[in-house]
């Protein structure tokens, strides 16, 4: 393995207070993970449900990075990044659940987060698919001179799509301001990065773009953050883009249903658990800098009472109304344009879906 | 049914010239058949005992069964009834619909047989009435009270079509004069079902069209026609010494009516489509009532007519609509319509617009009524009028100002002679 | 209102179908600063099919903007800038080539606004010439519109005149919602009376009676049309057959309203497509009228497309396998039950 940069070669961190606010989201992330895995078998949670243990440091080491009006879009395994960007977790929890009050109002769950006002332009289900519409979103930032970057995660997996080497040639190409973000958690579903990639240092293969790939330790969250705000800056700045590889592991299986031990063995996991636990370090780092184990307990009951807090919203908060199945699908205005299709329309489509809402 | 035309689809047979059961030669005449352009005699193709399966007056589809030429000795098939009609020619190429069989043998006078059909048809448990029908079909005939065992179909595979569901409505109103049995309705006493005409079956819907689909208001006005009664009675006079018709009330209206809607396009126009079309011609369509229908002729380019000229182009057009003798044309291609029942004593009435145009104006009787004239109580004549207008292209402010010009040129009726 | 401006916007030109886009594309980039086009080799090289001719020259690089051979790229670039409120034109040189771009239309564009709870949108445009006929062949001949109007959150539209062509177009980049414009490589050279008001729209879920008729209804789109249109001149000529063509315009939002109104008048309909049939564009109108007109059918809706089979390059087996004039004339003849 490559050298990797790591926190003690960069700039000592800021001030401790700073730091425990970035504590109380890792384990805010890390309770959340637990909780909707259990509201998951308890049959509460429906669809498909990527977990991210494990990735907390990188999530939140890459979410700090970015300026305010920055953009960010990520793959289906995005509740940390929306917890990380500070989505109340009452809102994910409810989109979670399906409620009304979910972040997506109801129509988009576990893999398609959103949070519009705080730049988080989605959690998206295709792999890959997500590289070429944030190539995209970087035009349109250039297109309306914002002086903004986006911020684009993906998976190991997602590298060997058609779609990144499309929308990578696309950033350096057009010189768009866009850090695409690997999260190496070395397997895409059950097959090892090793199996999948010829080339397996995912960073280089940026080089085939002329553009500029690292890698940082994934779960040494100031590591993350420190190349991730240096390479951000850089798109801004010089509008040059960037691959930034974070090594990390994932804790628990690909999704809820898989226990994830049929293609790595239970001595890695409890390995990872053990030694390469981002949390427990950067616990280990914050006690160093004097802060107390007290602080510590008190953001971990805080995070505890939040997720509990979470679930009772979601549980509160009703369902969507049928009568709005078909809100959103088309822009509004766009009604008077569907009225002559009701005509011949399959059986139950007009209650269904055009007095529903459709283009309402 | 043999094709003695090109473009015949179905034959009557007139008359039977050869004797039923008798032999004949090939080249004797066997019948005398209309088609659609004359009346042609068929002539046997091949000897043989005729054996007739259709009537004198029976009207069939080209291929229809309308006898057998037997062999001497031979028995004509034992199902040998009437069939009603078989499909014109071996129908499918693309193996859509079964197969027609094959005539049993090549001496069978033209017809190909329907028996598979009706036989399957039957096997689905309709009673032996189900015959095959288009959906048009089908709804035709059940809201003209006509069995479908009754009509013989010339579609594809002998399927009853639109046209032949019309065919047997004529049939049944020339048969019967419009009657078809009445059938028993206990509460409200016998009733008695008239058929429609083909007319009176194009006004039930075009009526039920313009209520059901157009955004109908109405505007109401009270006309002086003082003066133009004294005009009129002027009129008489003139029309004695030219020995002819004089004017009448409604040939005024028509007139101002005329010359309003070249001034007012939207009322001479049709909402379509999304859009306004605005006629360049003024075409008045008058109501003619008749014993059984309510005929609308149209007096074309009515704003370039005279008072005169509408006047005899009325008479000629009421007319014909009683002598029978109107013809499509001058039915046809209506802009704007008035309708007149002042000769009944109605007062007040609403028409329904015809369709496609904008508006009819309804028409009640001249008659004194007491009014404040020149701000004192006075007797004068009046009359009033109704608009009934589409929305959809003409607006209540365009619609009043169209009515205030006719109500003004009949007010003043020497603009109308000018 | 000024007489130059009633006059300006009551005039007409002379068009060709590829000018009528052209002045399109023109007129919303002069207008909207956000409309940008991007795609293969429209810029330097004017357009594959010249669509985008002299625009690189008028509105320059940034905005009319060459891409490299990368459907899914370009068109999810178009995506994420659609997203942020910016009017892309995307350009797929062929209708072929935009199946590499498929999930980035079905999988994505089609779905970001309801997926997010109606709080994204992606007014997003994508052109591009469908149609068979010049013996391009298997990869290059074919009509999938069908698949793309078969999916909620698109609007397809296909103009089969320059008028049309023109303001579908404009109504397409200055709607909310990605609308996939369906040209067609065969009418790009056709000529027609033109709009030249800068505001003139075809509103999108709209069909068009593109020629009144009375005695059967032929429901076209694309291409359809103009050979439908032949076809009733001919049975009119020929025939004294009284042929409405319906011109559907739009595909989703489909204009049932128009098709049933017709058929309901003329009591028999012949859809017609240069696609394949099956599951095809005139599989879905026969399905609408069936429901629609059920009462008023006199005949079984007959439907005419292009042979199922991969397009050949023999010229001859090409000519037998399009919904050629006469083919259609056939079908309208079956039809009315004089075949």
């Amino acid at each position: 393995m490559p050298p990797l940069r790591n926190s003690s070669q960069i700039a000592p961190p800021s001030d401790a207070l700073q730091l425990l606010a970035q504590y109380q989201r890792l384990v805010l992330i890390r309770e959340f993970e637990q909780e909707a895995e259990r509201q998951y078998k308890a049959a509460r949670i429906g669809g498909y449900c990527h977990l991210s243990s494990g990735q907390e440091a990188c999530t939140v080491g890459a979410v700090d990075a970015m300026a305010a009006c920055d953009l960010l879009v990520t793959g289906y395994r995005c509740h940390g990044f929306a917890l990380a960007k500070g989505t109340p977790a009452a809102l994910v929890m409810a989109e979670l659940f399906g409620r009304r009050d979910g972040c997506a109002r109801g129509r988009g769950g576990s893999m398609h987060l959103l949070d519009v006002e705080r730049g988080f332009l989605g959690g998206w289900g295709i792999v890959g698919g997500q590289l070429p519409i944030a190539a995209g979103l970087a035009l349109g930032l250039v297109r309306q001179g914002s002086s903004s970057a986006v911020l684009c995660e993906l998976g190991d997996g997602a590298v060997n799509t058609g779609a990144w080497h499309e929308a990578l040639n696309l950033a350096a190409l057009w010189h768009l301001p866009i850090v695409y973000l690997i999260i190496n958690n070395e397997y895409g579903m059950g097959t090892k990065v090793e199996r999948a990639s010829s080339q397996p240092e995912l960073y280089r293969r940026a080089a085939a773009f002329g553009m500029h790939g690292e890698r940082v330790d994934g779960n040494d969250l100031l590591a993350v953050q420190s190349a991730c705000e240096r390479l951000l800056t850089r798109a801004r700045e010089e509008r040059s883009p960037a691959v930034l590889e974070a090594l990390t592991y994932r804790f628990r299986g690909h999704s809820v249903a898989d226990p994830g031990i049929s293609y790595r063995s239970e001595e890695e996991i409890e390995e990872h658990l053990r030694r390469h636990d981002p949390i427990l370090a950067f616990e280990q780092d914050l006690l160093s800098k004097g802060v107390e184990p007290q602080q510590l307990q008190a953001a971990r009951e805080s995070a505890a009472r939040s997720v509990a807090e979470a679930v009772s919203f979601a549980e509160r908060s009703p369902a969507p109304e049928l009568s709005s199945l078909a809100e959103g699908v088309y822009a509004s205005g766009s009604d008077v344009q569907f009225a002559r299709m009701r005509l011949g329309s399959p059986f139950g489509e007009q209650e269904l879906v055009f007095d529903a809402g459709l283009g309402r | 049914m043999p094709r003695l035309s090109d473009s015949m689809e179905q034959g009557t047979i007139v008359r039977w010239i050869a004797k039923d059961r008798e032999p004949v030669q090939r080249g004797d005449p066997l019948a005398e058949i209309e088609t659609d352009k004359a009346s042609v005699v068929y002539e046997a193709d091949h000897g043989g005992v005729l054996e007739r399966v259709a009537s004198e007056g029976d009207t069939l589809p080209v291929g229809a069964l309308i006898a057998h030429l037997l062999e001497e000795g031979e028995q004509a098939p034992s199902d040998a009834a009437p069939r009603e009609h078989a499909p014109r020619e071996p129908e499918p190429r693309d193996g859509r619909e079964p197969p027609e069989p094959e005539p049993r043998d090549g001496r069978e006078t033209p017809a190909v047989e329907a028996q598979e059909h009706e036989e399957q048809e039957q096997a689905r448990g309709d009673g032996g009435a189900r015959r095959r029908s288009s959906p048009l079909a089908r709804r035709l005939a059940s809201e003209a009270g006509i069995a479908l065992s009754q009509i013989q179909g010339s579609g594809p595979g002998g399927r009853i079509v639109k046209a032949d569901v019309q065919q047997a409505m004529q049939r049944a109103q020339e048969d019967e004069g419009g009657r078809v049995a009445p059938r028993p309705s206990p509460i409200k006493g016998e009733a008695e079902t008239v058929q429609l005409t083909r007319t009176q079956e194009l006004i039930a819907r075009r009526m039920a069209e313009a209520k059901a689909t157009i955004p109908e208001f109405t505007l109401q006005s009270e006309v002086d026609m003082e003066a133009a009664v004294a005009v009129r009675d002027q009129l008489k006079v003139i029309a004695q010494e030219r020995a002819t018709a004089a004017p009448s009330f409604n040939d005024l209206i028509v007139k101002a009516c005329a010359l309003a809607l070249r001034r007012h396009p939207k009322a001479n126009g049709t909402y379509r489509d999304g859009a306004f079309h605005l006629h360049s011609a003024v075409n008045i369509g008058i109501a003619v009532a008749t014993a059984e229908a309510l005929l609308v002729p149209v007096i074309r380019d009515a704003d370039r007519l005279s008072i005169w000229e509408i006047a005899s182009e009325s008479r000629r057009l009421a007319g014909a609509v009683r002598d029978r003798s109107i013809t499509p044309p001058q039915l046809s291609g209506g802009t704007f319509s008035v309708s007149n029942l002042g000769m009944y004593g109605v007062e007040a009435f609403t028409a329904v617009i015809n369709p496609p145009q904008a508006a009819i104006l309804a028409v009640g009787a001249v008659s004194q009524r007491a009014v404040v004239h020149d701000g004192e109580l006075a007797a004068r004549h009046g009359m009033t009028v109704t608009l009934s207008c589409d929305h959809r292209i003409l607006y209540g402010a365009d619609a009043a100002e169209f009515l205030g010009f006719i109500k003004d040129l009949l007010a003043q009726p020497l603009r109308l002679l000018v | 209102m000024s007489a130059a401006q009633l006059d300006r916007e009551q005039a007409e030109a002379n068009l060709t179908y590829r000018e009528a886009l052209r002045l399109a594309l023109r007129e919303e980039m002069a207008r909207d600063q956000r409309v940008f086009l991007l795609g293969e080799e429209v810029g330097l090289f004017e357009g594959a099919y010249k669509v985008s001719a002299g625009l690189l020259a008028e509105f320059g690089p940034d905005r009319v903007r060459d891409t490299p051979i990368s459907e899914a790229g370009f068109t999810g670039a178009g995506i994420g800038a659609a997203m942020l409120g910016q009017r892309p034109v995307v350009e797929i040189m062929t209708i072929n080539f935009l199946l590499i771009a498929m999930d980035q239309v079905i999988n994505h564009a089609a779905k970001i606004r309801a997926m997010f709870g109606g709080q994204v949108g992606c007014p997003l445009v994508i052109r591009t010439p469908n149609g068979a006929g010049n013996q391009l062949t298997a990869q290059h001949s074919q009509c999938f519109e069908g698949w793309f109007a078969g999916t909620p959150g698109l609007k397809v539209v296909a103009p089969a005149s320059p008028a049309d062509a023109k303001g579908l177009l404009k109504a397409a980049i200055r709607d909310e919602d990605p609308v996939l414009v369906v040209e067609n490589l065969s009418i790009y050279k056709e000529r027609g009376e033109v709009p030249l008001d800068p505001d003139f729209l075809v509103p999108i879920g709209r069909a068009a009676v593109a020629r009144e008729g009375s005695d059967v209804s032929i429901v076209a789109h694309s291409f359809a049309t103009v050979r439908a249109l032949a076809v009733a001149d001919r049975l009119a000529d020929r025939r004294d057959i009284s042929a409405e063509v319906v011109d559907l315009r739009s595909l989703r939002p489909l204009d049932v309203q128009t098709v049933a109104d017709s058929v309901s008048k003329t009591n028999r309909a012949v859809c017609v497509e240069e696609g394949w049939p099956s599951y095809g564009v005139t599989a879905e109108i026969a399905a609408r009228i069936q429901h629609a007109c059920f009462d008023d059918l006199d005949a079984p809706v007959e439907r005419v497309g292009i042979a199922e089979v991969p397009l050949p390059y023999a010229k001859n087996l090409e000519l037998a396998a399009v919904p050629s004039e006469d083919r259609i004339e056939a079908a309208v003849l079956h039809t009315l039950g004089l075949s």
